[in-house]
């Protein structure tokens, strides 16, 4: 398992069409990829787990990932957030 | 006559469609072969994502990728294993039918995301509920009424338009919708303005008030409904409706063009934005630009500071949306009378007069101001960012301010960090002080923009919102008038670039006042800016001249703006 933290800087929070981005760059990973924000941990493969951890802009969340390619996943995941998911 | 909330401006005369809500029958019926019925799912699921796709597709191409979006989020939402999962363990579980499970599935998620207090998480229940019942109609074979053949000249009515209904609309037979739910920032309002379809939302009750084949009237920016309106009344919403199609035509035209007087003088015409998604509409009024950006939302409605990296990422964005045009951003400008807990500030007994804006940024220079500077001065270097200076009564605070800005871009080129090295720093010029001291400021800011709104309050005393003495608040009273040619004259003698930022930029009878006195740039709402050009461009400044003086001589308001609206009417 591997995980790591990220803030999230899109001003409307992880609204659907960021969420929307998030969830289809972990879908090709075979590792189960989930988002833990405070206590509450979504699968990052679900749109709706996103939106309904209500991710706000500049919190911070940890991507937590296990399985075959979680290292890559890993990377993935991060790489997105960066990227600005879609925004 | 009705009153609902405007949703998308303009006037809709035609006849009433009302569009019921489709007619589903769902019951908890027991299955005998879940697995069968887990295919019977999958099957419908699958045609109803195949329509989704097509009306995505269809939008994209009849009005825009953004407006598509909506139903790709639809899509993103229909295949989360989430859902699809939970459906098919309940069919499995409790050996129930699709459509039940279909149904307490959805309206699961639909009351979790309305029970959320975010505005765009709560019109995601209108979503779920719109795919639950997609996905039902086509399990039961229901057939919607098929709003893209709808004769000419119709005016839907509603309970609430879903996307994908609002997305079968076809402007060419629907003249208007009324919808009884619903508010200015829903999909069906969203997507109403976007096919230019006047709608009024949020008439409580009204599928009751009327019948299919009634004729209607709305007028979509007043939010005003009338059914069957008699021959006098219709014949005025024809000529309202005529008038409003025709000044969009004629506004159009400025679309493209250099705002240029008759007499040859260049002004620029630009826009106040609050919000970096504000862009878009600047760039739709062709602004030239932005003379306002208003940075007090990135530290609004949020529990703990912005970061820089926050910071930077939405004046950068802005920037460079704005590719090369000019993009004055105005640092915070907030203190006692706003509400952010995080800040640590007491609630002033006198906000106007209080703890804000720059006297407060200059004390708290640490945590406060260097981060927004740094990221300001950070976006510079992706477009053509200026940094404006609220609420100065003192050349000491401009100076103070420079000082720190001079200190950062040292820090930044010891670190290699690129910024603007050239970037102007200018003020707001919207206190009686500043307006007095212009001539000092002049030689030292590199621009002025005037920000009539405080400036009229400061130099009246009057506090606009105040209803017992809201009628003594005029810019054209001839204190201000005084104080803006003052400052403006200023600005001009020393050679600096002076610009409004206040609401007067766009008032029909101050403009050819503001133009007479030598103002360089009018900034405003983004929705003035075409109306405006079409007046600035019609003007001469050297005619104007007289009218300025004329204006200049009186010593009441009244008489002020009595010569104004004359002359404008001419």
């Amino acid at each position: 398992m591997v995980n790591d933290k990220i803030v999230i800087r899109n001003l409307a929070g992880l609204h659907l069409k960021p969420a929307g981005i998030l969830c289809q760059a972990a879908m090709p990973y075979k590792s189960m990829i989930s988002l833990r924000i405070g206590h509450r941990t979504v699968n990052a493969k679900s749109v709706l787990g996103l939106l309904g951890a209500c991710v706000k802009c500049g919190d911070e969340v940890e991507f937590i990932c296990e399985g075959v390619d979680e290292q890559e996943a890993l990377s993935a995941m991060l790489k997105v957030v960066k990227d600005g998911l879609g925004e | 006559m009705y009153k609902g909330t405007s949703a998308s401006a303009g006037i809709g005369i035609g006849k009433v469609v009302k569009i019921e809500e489709v007619e589903l029958v769902v019951h908890a019926n027991h299955v005998s072969d879940p697995a069968a019925e887990i295919e019977r799912f999958k099957g419908a699921l699958s045609q109803t994502m195949e329509d989704t796709q097509r009306l995505a597709d269809d939008l994209a191409k009849r009005v825009g990728e953004k407006e598509a979006e909506i139903m790709q989020g639809h899509l993103m939402l229909m295949s989360d294993p989430m859902i699809t999962g939970e459906i098919e363990s309940t069919i499995t579980r409790d050996s129930i039918c699709c459509d039940y499970a279909i149904e307490t599935v959805f309206n699961l998620y639909a009351d979790m995301f309305a029970a959320m207090d975010d505005e765009l998480m709560q019109q995601r229940a209108t979503d779920m509920k719109d795919i639950k019942v997609r996905i039902q109609s086509v399990l039961q074979g229901a057939k919607a009424v098929d709003i893209s053949s709808l004769p000419a000249g119709s005016v839907i009515i509603a309970k609430d338009l879903t996307p994908s209904m609002t997305a079968g609309i076809n402007p060419a037979n629907v003249t208007g919708i009324v919808t009884e739910l619903g508010g200015k920032t829903s999909h069906s309002a969203i997507l109403a303005r976007a096919l230019e379809i006047p709608a009024v939302v949020a008439l409580t009750d009204f599928m009751s008030k009327v019948s299919d084949g009634d004729s209607i009237v709305l007028d979509g920016a007043t939010g005003e409904v009338i059914v069957n309106a008699d021959e006098a009344v219709l014949k005025e919403y024809t000529a309202k409706k005529e008038k409003f199609l025709e000044e969009k035509r004629e506004l159009q035209k400025y679309i493209g063009k250099p705002t240029i007087t008759k007499d040859d003088v260049h002004v620029e015409l630009v826009a106040n934005i609050g919000r970096p998604e504000d862009v878009e509409k600047v760039l739709e009024y062709d602004g030239e630009g932005v003379g306002l950006f208003r940075t007090e939302f990135l530290f609004m409605d949020r529990d703990s500071m912005p970061t820089e990296e926050e910071q930077f990422e939405a004046y950068k964005k802005v920037a460079v949306a704005l590719s090369g045009k000019p993009v004055i951003i105005r640092t915070l400008d907030i203190g006692g009378d706003k509400e952010i807990p995080y800040m640590g500030l007491q609630k002033d007994e006198n906000p106007f007069l209080g703890y804000r804006a720059i006297r407060f940024c200059l004390d708290r220079k640490d945590d406060v101001y260097r981060p927004q500077l740094r990221a300001l001065l950070r976006a510079s270097a992706f477009g053509n960012i200026k940094i404006m200076i609220p609420l100065v009564i003192s050349i000491d605070e401009y100076r103070e301010a420079k000082a720190l800005i001079e200190e950062i871009k040292l820090e930044l080129q010891e670190k290699n960090i690129t910024y603007n090295k050239e970037i102007q720093v200018g003020i707001m010029v919207e206190t009686a002080a500043a307006s007095l001291i212009a001539d000092i400021f002049a030689k030292e800011a590199d621009f002025f923009s005037i920000g009539t709104n405080d400036l009229t309050q400061y130099t009246l005393c009057v506090d606009r919102g105040n209803d017992k003495i809201s009628h003594l608040y005029s810019t054209f009273n001839p204190a201000v008038l005084r104080s803006i040619k003052r400052i403006i004259t200023c600005a001009r003698e020393a050679g600096i670039m002076v610009g409004m930022c206040g609401e007067a930029a766009s008032d029909p009878m101050m403009i050819p006042l503001l133009l007479a006195f030598g103002l360089n740039e009018f900034s405003m709402s983004a929705s003035a800016i075409l109306s405006s050009r079409k007046m600035i461009t019609n003007y001469s400044t050297e005619e104007l001249q007289a009218v300025a003086d004329k204006a200049l001589s009186f010593a009441t308001t009244k008489e002020v703006e009595d010569y104004m609206r004359e002359f404008i009417s001419q």
